[in-house]
């Protein structure tokens, strides 16, 4: 599972690097969430990733101990985190974006007036 | 009398006050403010003073965790470095009113000095290895500010930026050598940077440091830190270049205070390195700094370059001092630091005297003063025959004890260790060249060039005066000072027993007949001055190329176009450049930390991934690819949400029902306000260049594989036990947050606050949104 698991992230590293160095703001936006996915997953990869059932959900059936072992909570709220700020960021480098079209109209940021 | 906390602090602390306070009261006070300084040195010396005869340590918490402390010790060594340094403040302070009349930045030039003094002392009564440090290093701030007194004048700035490199430099090399010497302590089960208990049992720290393998890097690094603040060979050159500072500095920083401090910790190391290695790299240093820097002097043709000089030399008589083992190397190297301290403050005073009332320094232009300046002619005999070793002033003592120390070393070592006697007589020869040299400013002829001059005014002439007036005990009553805190201050930096007798010798020996062929030669050279100086003026146009400064100077040239082209290849403005290099950076540094770990990289087990995730995962990378290699903007946006969805079916398959959750509502918002986006922009046409695109893609597989290898290594084992927090929050959830999902409950209750934050940032962001887009509509463009 690891592998797989490592090759993804290793993947979606290389094209979200290959993406934020391209001349197209637009682009750079995208590497940047593609990034930001590749990180999730290398979060969960952290936790261990076990086949799903019903006790691995961190969703507890009983209010009362033994308590089952689900999969890692932190990690879980870490991505929830992450996912919510990684949008924000996202939306925001957009408009950010939308507005460098605006002021030096051209996307392609090595013609910006430095 | 006991040794207090409080005194040390205070005689420490007090020239930190006052010089935080110097630039307000100055434009209230006005020039007379140097008397202020005079008087805070004053306070400092009194408090020193009372604790004359005490030794021990005094210490309150600073950072227990990291036994750190404000630890103070004091004994005879710590007390007669801080003595001389606060006592010699005083005459300076009260010079450098009556000099500095009329120079601008006076607020500025007497907190920088105070603070100096104060950071002197820090370094003589440290007993912590970080406060000692600390003390050091502000000595170089404090010193660069003064060297650059005439912040306008381009020389100025360059000495002062010299001074800075080569002591903070060195500084470097003491903080890496403090750190070895306070690992070794840490092993042999002593506080960590408790200075006076690693000299209290410097045994045990010396066997932990030779078992670690620490004791020679240790030694040199400390070596190298002490020779580039007391200007040893080759790290001299700073020492000259410094004189472009005012006067009182010079005699502040270059008698008693500054260049004296790596001769103190020299001193003060002395009882945990000593040894063969100590002796044949401290003896041989400051030997080989003596002649060259009295072969230097000779050359000088001003008369503070001279001082300068003649100072390096004197410093290496005294690190040569420290490195011979014998009880002689502590007598002779404490002594002398008394002694030169004395004779080379006063001459420097002098020195001022000349060139404020004859307009020149210029050695050649000079002479026949002592009808014009019949005061300070007394006074620089006085000097400069002690400066001499000439019996029976008070530097022939020092001279001749060190003289014994070279000579026992010989008659032990045989062989090549006599060139340590025979060096030492050499550079000993042009030591009295070129004091009488000093000396024939005022008896020799009168030269026609030179104007008529004034008589100096007293407030010029009392500071030397009373410097002379302490030469003048050491030399008739040499016992009483050696009594009063010489004897300590020689035990302190020795390993055995010390018994200073200082005297005219009244039997011939080996030492005595060096001391006779030194004098005798010197005042037999003398009236040849001339011809010698031709003749080491040929040397050194011969040795050119190899002179420090030249080194030194061409070495920041390198530094200064490396950086450049550094500069303009990372940092040329492009953000995609700068990217790149981060990465890189980030890469190559991960890298180096698995290299130097040696982690292996363990063998994946790959039969048991469910087929599900494979499958998942494929789709969303191959999306990825889609995305990159988009050829428009709405397609790369449509297979950026395929991305997005694959990994929200992912967190499904790995049991996480609240991120698969948001991840679909992220990602429905994300691909409207692409789209919305979208549509006001239009289609990027530019070009791939293909070498760009194969190093971006280079690069892309660099950060990918330290990723991949990062997972494999840093994911924990199958069937591993959670973490502790994790069954933490499980076993948690339901009685301290009553709730059953235990995501929930770690984000609304355990880590509220940090939800709390995350909801900020959405905020800001739709704010910054909001601002973003409403700003151009009111107008606001640019």
């Amino acid at each position: 599972m690891t592998f797989t698991l490592a090759a993804t992230v290793g993947a979606l590293f290389a094209l979200g690097t290959f993406l934020v160095l391209r001349d197209d703001l637009i682009k750079v936006v995208w590497g940047l969430a593609i990034i930001s996915q590749a990180a999730n997953v290398y979060l969960i990869s952290m936790g261990g990733l076990v086949a799903a059932g019903s006790d691995t959900v961190p969703i507890l059936a009983t209010h009362h101990a033994p308590f089952p072992e689900p999969t890692d909570p932190v990690i879980q709220a870490l991505i929830l985190t992450a996912i919510v700020i990684s949008f924000g960021m996202t939306a925001f480098a957009l408009t950010l974006s939308y507005r460098a079209y605006q002021e030096n109209e051209t996307i392609n940021v090595t013609k910006w007036e430095q | 009398m006991d040794l207090g906390f409080w005194p040390l602090a205070i005689a420490i602390g007090l020239p930190f006050v006052a010089a935080a306070g110097m630039p307000r009261l100055y434009p209230l006070v006005g020039e007379r403010i140097g008397y202020l300084g005079a008087a805070v040195a004053a306070v400092s010396f009194g408090l020193l003073g009372t604790q004359i005869g005490t030794e021990g340590s005094v210490s309150r918490p600073w950072i227990p965790s990291l036994d750190v402390a404000v630890r103070l010790h004091a004994d005879g060594l710590a007390l007669l470095f801080a003595l001389l340094a606060s006592g010699i403040g005083i005459l300076i302070f009260a010079y450098a009113t009556s000099y500095m009349h009329g120079k601008p930045d006076l607020g500025r030039f007497y907190m920088a000095l105070l603070a100096f003094m104060g950071s002197v002392l820090g370094v003589a009564l440290a007993a912590d290895l970080l406060l000692l440090f600390l003390f050091w290093e502000l000595t170089s701030v404090c010193s660069f500010v003064l060297i650059g007194y005439h912040t306008e004048d381009a020389e100025s700035q360059y000495s002062a930026r010299m001074a800075m490199v080569i002591t903070v430099g060195g500084g470097l090399c003491l903080l890496v050598g403090i750190l070895f010497v306070a690992i070794a302590a840490e092993t042999a089960g002593i506080g960590a940077f408790d200075l006076a208990a690693i000299l209290e049992r410097n045994d045990a720290v010396r066997v932990a440091l030779e078992e670690t393998g620490l004791f020679t890097p240790a030694l040199v690094l400390l070596v190298i830190a002490a020779a580039a603040k007391s200007a040893q060979v080759p790290l001299y050159f700073w020492l000259p270049r410094a004189m472009v500072a005012p006067t009182p500095v010079s005699a502040f920083l270059h008698s008693a205070t500054m260049v004296k401090v790596g001769v103190y910790a020299l001193g003060r190391v002395r009882p945990l390195f000593h040894g063969t290695e100590w002796t044949s790299l401290v003896a041989t240093l400051g030997i080989a700094t003596m002649a060259v820097g009295a072969l230097l002097a000779v050359l000088a043709r001003d008369i503070k370059e001279l001082l300068a000089y003649s100072t390096a030399s004197h410093l290496g008589l005294m690190v040569a001092a420290f490195g011979f083992r014998s009880r002689y190397g502590a007598e002779a190297g404490v002594f002398h630091l008394l002694n030169h301290a004395l004779f080379k403050a006063a001459l420097f005073l002098v020195a001022g005297v000349i060139a404020h009332e004859a307009g020149t320094r210029h050695i050649d232009e000079l002479g026949g003063l002592r009808h014009d300046l019949p005061v300070t002619a007394v006074i620089t005999a006085l000097a400069t025959l002690s400066m001499a070793g000439i019996p029976p002033f008070s530097g022939f003592y020092s001279k001749e004890i060190l003289f014994e120390a070279t000579w026992e070393t010989a008659q032990t070592g045989g062989g090549v260790a006599w060139l340590y006697p025979a060096a030492a007589v050499f550079a000993s020869v042009f030591t009295v060249l070129y004091s009488l040299r000093f000396l024939w400013l005022f008896f020799g002829d009168r030269p026609d060039g030179l104007g008529s001059i004034h008589r100096a005014p007293g407030a010029l002439v009392v500071p030397p005066a009373v410097l002379a007036g302490a030469l003048l005990l050491v030399s008739v009553r040499p016992s009483a000072v050696i009594d009063l805190i010489v004897n300590d201050a020689a035990r302190a930096t020795a390993v055995g027993v010390v018994d200073i007798h200082a005297g005219i010798p009244r039997h011939v020996s080996g030492p005595v007949v060096m001391s006779v062929i030194t004098v005798s030669a010197g005042f037999a050279c003398f009236p040849f001055y001339t011809e010698i100086r031709g003749i080491l003026e040929g040397v050194s146009t011969a040795t050119a190329r190899v002179h420090p400064t030249t080194v030194y100077r061409s070495t920041l040239g390198t530094v200064d176009r490396t950086s450049r082209l550094v500069r303009s290849r990372v940092q040329n403005g492009l953000i995609r450049t700068y990217v790149w290099w981060l990465l890189l950076s980030a890469c190559a540094l991960t890298a180096a930390g698995y290299a130097s770990t040696a982690v292996g990289i363990p063998a994946p087990a790959m039969a048991e991934t469910p087929v599900a995730v494979v499958l998942v995962l494929s789709v969303a990378v191959v999306a990825a690819i889609a995305v990159a290699s988009a050829e428009s903007h709405v397609t790369g946006v449509l297979t950026l949400g395929i991305l997005g969805f694959m990994i929200a079916i992912f967190y499904i398959l790995g049991s996480g029902a609240d991120l698969a959750l948001t991840q679909l509502v992220v990602e429905t918002l994300l691909l409207l306000i692409f789209l919305l986006v979208l549509e006001e922009i239009p289609e990027f046409y530019g070009e791939l260049k293909r070498g760009r695109a194969l190093r971006d893609a280079a690069l892309s597989v660099v950060v990918g594989t330290t990723a991949f290898v990062s997972v494999l290594l840093a994911a924990p084992e199958r069937g591993a036990d959670p973490t502790p927090t994790a069954v933490f929050y499980v076993t948690n959830a339901v009685p301290e947050g009553g709730g059953a999902n235990v995501v929930n409950v770690i984000l609304t209750d355990f880590r509220a606050f940090d939800t709390l934050g995350e909801s900020i940032v959405v905020i800001i962001a739709a704010l910054s949104v909001l601002v973003l887009l409403t700003m151009r509509d009111r107008g606001e463009t640019q």
